[in-house]
């Protein structure tokens, strides 16, 4: 079992989930790069496209905040500001190679409650600044949680389900010889599919898509624009992060040590929803529910009676 | 010593919280402020350490919150609690019964013969939980597992208009069904 | 200079473009989507998110109305230019960069950010709401409700708790009020108009919502006043110009046609959401448009035009919306593409793609254009009324009951051109 972690981890855990969101949306941004001006000439030029996201955030740093008339203003700054906090408090739990900020007994339930926190946070942005297209942005990713929400809590009871033990550390250790997802494809597959639902990000960013002229961020500018939609890149990296030691056997793996098998492991998914959201139009709630709760949940739960039936003549 | 200044950390927000409950003039930030109450009372009950059941009531007070939500754009569409509306109805009576439910509650605490310790904490409540559940309790929980789950799909059956006939037609022939808006699956 | 200078002048190098494009500047919006690409400035899709509008037409007086509105909604540094020409965006966007570097570099710090947010529009500054995205004559609509209707509601509130529902207006804006839902629930209702600022939306069209939740519940079409004048609708012009007896190559009339579907396919997908096509369709219709050889663009159109074609997600996702099947059509006087589809967004996708491939075999043709071919992009210019006329006639009938992300889909997979109903009397027809 890990021993505690000295302080200075828990100032660097938001750093280091900053650092890979920026490495992931520039990674996007490269990506669109090319699908909107052509593949990039040059490396130089492809660097400067990787740096959008960091020049995003400086210009919108240097935008004002603006109000709207009538707003509430403390839901709208309490949900944009809860969505990078729910995103940290997840990250807490995410081990990085074999040790985490926190490894409580029940860290997948913990991450859980976090993720609904987001439920409660994209809401409360949407309500607050008294607009009707961010109101329509809120309730779609209420929407939208209730399609992912079931057949993901599912998921991850699988994994769980696996380790017998809801701790963390516990799922890892299970995972020495094979990795989960191998022997359990279609949790996996379904948590790759909610950890984009519950970043709203790609195919899921139903709640703040274009549509709706940015739904939930609609009137978000400047620093709360840049912190609700920044949390939401936190949130994906957090969310694809935990993917790992759930599935793909954390920090396990031959000849490098724990920590650079989690950080391959999480780039190589993070890599593969961020180039498999090129394909993908936004998947609508209306469409996707009717998917969501007769297919996806009966598939998790006979994955999850096919995993305790293993488990059980263990 | 730190135990007692989170328990009261916790619990004067939770009280408080509550109170703004009948304060506000929004239903959302009603429904928020009683979320706030009860994530702290989630946050008393991880005090105990009672991990599993600390953690889940904050799973699930969250997502009933934001689900309770939903119901309110149906009532009012406003947003931003545009509209302010009263969060109390029936006044003095609603004073009555809290005072009484009130006293009631704290008169149990003080005279009720609390049971000393006996024995040590188990090392895991969770499995502990589990076990006084699922093992001497299996049939009830499962009884009332089925019986809810039934309540709910005859609620949703009893409640919508529209049945298979008038989905599928008459001989439930048609290849996809006829909604309002199209589902995902067509089914 | 200091360094907070200095970053604030690099923060603005690359200012968010709002861009709103009046009826009959579509030439103007090509360029200035063009150009904004090629400098990498991002675009907005909200007047919150941008800091730069950039008007593309010549404004009416009574549009001045709503595009203060929408400059008012936007965050500080807030600057609107209008570009009213052709060729003179990219030196109007070097101006308003140079200018917006030189604001926020000079912005006093003393002053809190509200106030000095405040500055300009002490009076206007909060003065928007629900309607930012859409023309402001949408509050027009609540002038009835007496704000005595609205106290003399206030007064009942205790009385009446949860059931209040006061139909008149708090702090300047409309409230909502009661309706039958599609289940017969009497639920509140919102009036919504959205309208010519929206991005990825049919040039000055404006829809007049009664929303419930998302849901569209009833649909006025109105559009902003289309400038009647001697310039032809681009997207119909070849056409036009020919049976008007100058000369057209065939070439280039299909070379306008594959762009004009190109440019309503990447209206569609944005919608849909599939940024990764939508920005493909958009650079192939900026090479299309200028006059690509066929060889050079040919293999990057069919392709782009299969991965579309087979994309099963996007087939889940819009098929089954908009269904306007050809008898329905043929009746409402809609000719063109939708017409020929028979079917829903999908199959209207569907066509232009097809269209579009078609096309490439005359992209170099230079053989003169029949005068009596009047078949634009949209159906036939010279019918009785222009064919996107007929595409707005259909469109209360589609949104009514949809979804509003559904209503945006049908919206954009038919795509009416409003630059065309300033083609009342089809010049030319008369003779032809």
């Amino acid at each position: 079992m890990p021993d505690a972690e000295p302080l200075w981890v828990t100032v660097v855990l938001p750093l280091a989930l900053a650092v890979a969101a920026v490495t992931a949306a520039g990674f996007d941004a490269v990506l669109s790069g090319s699908a909107e001006r052509g593949p990039a000439g040059s490396v130089r030029e492809a660097g400067l496209r990787a740096l959008s996201p960091l020049r995003e955030a400086l210009r919108l740093l240097v935008q004002q905040p603006r109000r709207t008339r009538a707003a509430d203003r403390l839901l709208g700054r309490l949900g944009v500001l809860l969505v990078p906090v729910a995103a940290v408090l997840a990250g807490a739990v995410l081990p990085w190679g074999f040790r985490a900020v926190s490894d409580p007994s029940v860290g997948i339930v913990w991450f859980n409650a976090m993720e609904a926190l987001a439920w409660a946070a994209v809401w409360m942005a949407g309500w607050g600044p008294n607009s009707a297209l961010s109101l329509i942005g809120g309730y779609r990713f209420l929407a939208q949680g209730l399609a992912y929400e079931l057949p993901h809590m599912f998921a991850i009871t699988t994994a769980a389900l696996g380790a017998e033990s809801l701790r963390v550390g516990d799922v890892v250790a299970a995972q020495d010889g094979l990795w989960f997802a191998v022997w359990m494809p279609a949790a996996f597959v379904v948590y790759l599919l909610s950890a984009l639902a519950m970043a709203f990000w790609g195919p899921f960013e139903y709640p703040v898509s274009r549509d709706a002229a940015g739904g939930a961020s609609a009137e978000l500018a400047g620093v709360d624009r840049l912190v609700f939609l920044g949390g939401r890149w936190l949130l994906l990296v957090v969310t694809a992060g935990f993917s790992v030691p759930l599935f793909l056997g954390g920090g396990h793996g031959p000849l490098l040590p724990g920590w650079a098998w989690t950080l391959i492991k999480t780039a190589a998914v993070l890599a593969l929803l961020v180039a498999g959201r090129r394909a993908l139009p936004v998947l609508r709630m209306e469409r996707y529910m009717e998917v969501a709760w007769m297919v996806l949940v009966p598939l998790t739960l006979l994955q999850a009676l096919f995993v305790a039936v293993v488990v059980l003549n263990r | 010593m730190l135990d007692d200044v989170i328990f009261w950390g916790l619990a004067l927000p939770a009280v408080a919280a509550g109170v703004m409950v009948f304060r506000f003039d929004s239903m959302a930030r009603a429904t928020y402020a009683l979320l706030t109450s009860l994530l702290c009372v989630g946050g008393e009950v991880l005090l105990l350490g009672l991990d599993y059941l600390g953690v889940v009531i904050v799973l699930m007070m969250t997502i009933e919150m934001a689900i309770m939500a939903v119901f309110m754009v149906m009532y009012m569409m406003n947003p931003a609690g545009l509209m302010p509306m009263t969060m109390v109805h029936n006044k003095k009576g609603a004073a009555a019964i809290c005072a009484a439910v009130f006293a009631v509650l704290v008169a149990g605490i003080l005279l009720a013969p609390w049971p000393s310790r006996r024995g040590r904490p188990p090392a895991d409540p969770t499995m502990d939980l589990g076990l006084s559940l699922m093992g001497p309790q299996m049939l009830t929980m499962m009884t009332l597992g089925l019986a809810l789950f039934a309540t709910i799909v005859a609620t949703v059956v009893l409640a919508t208009r529209r049945g298979r006939y008038d989905r599928f037609g008459d001989d439930l022939k048609a290849r996809t069904a006829d909604d309002a808006v199209r589902g995902g699956m067509g089914r | 200079m200091d360094l907070r200078g200095v970053l604030r002048r690099t923060a603005m190098s690359r200012p968010a473009v709002l861009a709103v494009t009046l009826p009959g500047a579509t030439e103007l919006r090509l360029e200035a989507e063009a150009e904004v690409r090629r400098r990498g400035w991002p675009v907005a899709h909200a007047p919150a998110a941008a800091d730069l509008l950039l008007v593309c037409g010549d404004p009416a007086p009574e549009d001045a109305e709503w595009l203060d509105g929408i400059e008012r909604s936007m965050p500080e540094p807030a600057l609107r230019i209008v570009a009213g020409e052709r060729g003179r965006i990219a030196a109007a966007l070097d101006v308003a960069r140079e200018d917006l570097r030189d604001r926020t570099a000079t912005r006093r710090d003393s002053s809190p950010p509200e106030a000095s947010g405040d500055r300009r529009h002490d009076h206007h500054r909060m003065d928007h709401g629900q309607s930012d995205h859409a023309a402001q004559p949408g509050h027009e609509e609540h002038g009835h409700h007496q704000p005595a209707d609205h106290q003399a509601h206030m007064d009942h509130m205790d009385h009446m708790g949860h059931d209040m529902h006061a139909m008149g207006e708090v702090a300047g804006l409309p409230m909502a009020e009661r309706g039958d839902d599609r289940d017969e629930l009497r639920l509140d209702q919102l009036h919504v108009p959205i309208g010519p600022a929206l991005s990825d939306w049919p040039t000055g069209l404006i829809l007049r919502l009664t929303l419930q939740g998302d849901v569209v519940q009833v649909v006025e079409v109105d559009h902003l006043p289309v400038p009647l004048g001697p310039r032809l609708p681009f997207w119909g012009e070849p056409w036009l110009r020919a049976a008007r007896g100058e000369e057209v190559t065939r070439g280039s009339a299909a070379r306008r046609r594959c762009a004009a579907h190109l440019d309503s396919a990447g209206r569609l997908l944005a919608v849909v959401g599939w940024d990764d096509a939508a920005a493909r369709c958009r650079r192939l219709r900026d090479e299309v448009l200028p006059g690509a050889s066929r060889e050079g663009i040919g293999g990057d159109l069919r392709r782009m035009a299969r991965r579309i074609g087979r994309s099963r997600p996007l087939r889940w996702s819009i098929a089954g919306l908009g269904e306007l099947p050809a008898d329905r059509a043929r009746a409402a006087g809609v000719t063109g593409p939708s017409l020929a589809a028979d079917g829903d967004a999908y199959d209207r996708l569907l066509m232009w793609l097809s269209e579009i491939e078609r096309g490439l075999e005359e992209l170099d043709d230079t053989r003169p254009l029949a005068p009596d071919d009047l078949t634009g992009p949209r159906g036939r210019l010279d019918g009785p009324r222009p064919p996107s006329r007929a595409l707005l006639d259909v469109l209360p009938e589609l949104l009514t009951g949809a979804e509003f992300a559904c209503a945006r889909i049908i919206v954009a997979s038919l795509d009416p051109d409003l630059d065309e109903l300033a083609l009342a009397p089809v010049p030319g027809v008369a003779h032809a």
